[in-house]
């Protein structure tokens, strides 16, 4: 059983095509890496995927539901979670005020006491930092409370992008790290530059390029550094 | 002293009165960006209403100050849905939405004065009688809404911050896609924060139909008003509302006791343009 079927997926901003059909199963108790160069579409599949784009053409099945062209409320109540690129979050609100608001589904409102109680023990930063105003944090614990957000949503898959974008090595580290704890109990789907991230994280990785799938490495052909190097500045591998 | 006195007790009605009336202003604005410009016709709408319910009808002043803001509510619905609604995420929707709130405004004023009429029209007060502080007489009306104001912007305060709903709005006002992706349904909150900002402006209009006589264009003098404390305060939290709310209102009744009636609204601008000089992000604002 497939928990998310994108079928033949196309579409991008007004007259700029950016997605030209792409089609990527997960199967459930699998998690599934996104990479390629900047600009190429991963972005904008992701945000197809959690409503904020209405794709012009294919099919998105979430849990064997259809859920094409509906609201991100609806998507998020159904238990598929997007985290943002860079995401700002709310600056005027503390990180605790975020956490807890962040359960706002009903879904997601129960059992939110002890889902908090495990972001902070996932992020002890953030527990640290409860009371402070989320303007005032920097990039990696930003990161964190976006990433907590997401997991305070009761999410049945978690979808990332660019979790470690702009991060130290120290605090990628740290995150890969939170990332695999969190793939025991949740499939992830992540977009990410870092390969090694998503080799560490991610149990299959595709290739992203002109808004198309181009290949897919799997544990039987895992590429080497060369051969991912050339993937990234468009050479033939 | 005792001149000092009654000056400070105006100061601060009129303050409560801007205080409720540029909480509403400042609700929608922070949570949609957008400037209602219909709200004083709203506060007018619902002194009207009431003064149907209760004066017309006979049913009295409570019941006509629950139609009053039922009224405004389900005006403010119907405003941000046909008139903010389809001009979401348009590069000049902070433009649009300027016209458009403006031609509600329009609406509403010649619709009130078609229905009814020109001639002035007076609420009775919510509680008869005077109060004396130490010699300082006001009306048990007026105190009545010194009191009112800061339980009903505490209630709102309580709500924005502690509420899950409540602080949907404010996070749909901070990051849309953010709270989007969080299962908060953005535009259903669009239209609570336009209905909740629209009951705040009837219920002000009550109060005030109980002070000042019930005109078409009861609402355009206190708007303007409001506009100078949502500014002046720095467009966005609450507490910077009741302070320029406390500010104003005190700077205009001692103006008048020193200026006069005249030159005090333009002593009012003079300062407003003062404070957005040296504070471009308003007094209380944060840059």
């Amino acid at each position: 059983m497939s928990i998310l079927r994108i079928e033949g997926i196309g579409g991008g901003y007004g007259s700029v095509t950016v997605l030209r059909d792409i089609t990527l199963t997960l199967e459930t108790g699998e998690n599934l890496g996104l990479f390629g160069p900047n600009g190429h579409g991963k972005t904008t599949l992701l945000r197809m995927t959690s409503g904020l784009m209405r794709p012009s053409s294919g099919t998105i099945q979430f849990d064997g539901r259809d859920i094409t062209g509906a609201s991100p409320s609806k998507i998020v109540t159904s238990g598929l979670v997007h985290t943002q690129q860079g995401n700002t979050l709310f600056g005027d609100m503390g990180v605790a005020e975020t956490l807890e608001m962040a359960a706002f589904t009903k879904r997601a409102r129960a059992g939110a006491t002890a889902r908090l109680e495990k972001v902070y023990a996932l992020f002890p930063r953030l527990a640290e930092r409860r009371k402070q105003k989320t303007r005032t944090l920097s990039g990696g614990e930003r990161q964190m409370l976006s990433i907590g957000s997401a997991l305070m949503c009761a999410p049945r898959l978690l979808v990332l992008d660019e979790p470690t974008l702009g991060l130290s090595p120290r605090l990628k580290e740290e995150l890969t790290e939170a990332l695999i704890e969190i793939s025991n109990s949740v499939p992830l789907m992540v977009v990410e530059q870092d390969v090694e991230l998503l080799l560490a994280v991610t149990d299959r990785q595709v290739l992203v390029e002109h808004g198309e799938i181009v290949r897919e490495i799997t544990a039987t052909n895992t590429p080497d550094h060369a051969e991912i190097v050339a993937m990234y500045f468009g050479a033939q591998a | 002293m005792e001149t000092l006195l009654a000056t400070f007790v105006s100061g601060l009605v009129l303050a409560a009165l801007y205080a409720l009336m540029a909480s509403g202003l400042s609700l929608i604005w922070t949570t949609i960006g957008v400037f209602n410009f219909a709200h004083g016709a709203l506060m007018m709408v619902g002194a009207f209403v009431a003064w149907t319910v209760s004066e017309v009808g006979g049913f009295g002043l409570w019941p006509g100050l629950i139609a009053g803001v039922a009224t405004t509510t389900v005006l403010g619905v119907i405003i941000e849905y046909l008139l903010i609604r389809p001009f979401y995420g348009q590069r000049n929707m902070v433009l649009i939405t300027v016209m458009t709130t403006l031609a509600a405004m329009i609406i509403l004023e010649k619709s009130a004065q078609i229905i009814w009429g020109a001639r002035l029209k007076q609420l009775p007060r919510m509680i008869e009688g005077d109060i004396s502080i130490s010699g300082a007489v006001i009306s048990a009306h007026e105190a009545l809404i010194v009191v009112l104001a800061p339980l009903i912007l505490i209630a709102l305060w309580q709500f924005t911050n502690r509420t899950p709903v409540g602080r949907s709005l404010r996070a749909v006002g901070q990051n849309q896609e953010a709270a989007a992706l969080l299962g908060i349904n953005v535009p259903l909150t669009f239209a609570l924060a336009f209905g909740l900002g629209a009951a705040l402006a009837g219920l002000t209009g009550v109060l005030l139909g109980g002070i000042r006589f019930i005109t078409p264009s009861l609402g355009s003098e206190p708007l303007i008003k409001a506009m100078i404390v949502v500014i002046f305060g720095g467009l966005g939290s609450l507490g910077a509302t009741v302070g320029a709310a406390l500010v104003i209102g005190m700077a205009e009744a001692f103006l008048v006791l020193t200026l006069g009636l005249y030159w005090t609204p333009f002593a009012i601008f003079l300062g407003l343009i003062a404070v957005l000089v040296l504070r471009p992000n308003g007094l209380f604002g944060r840059s």
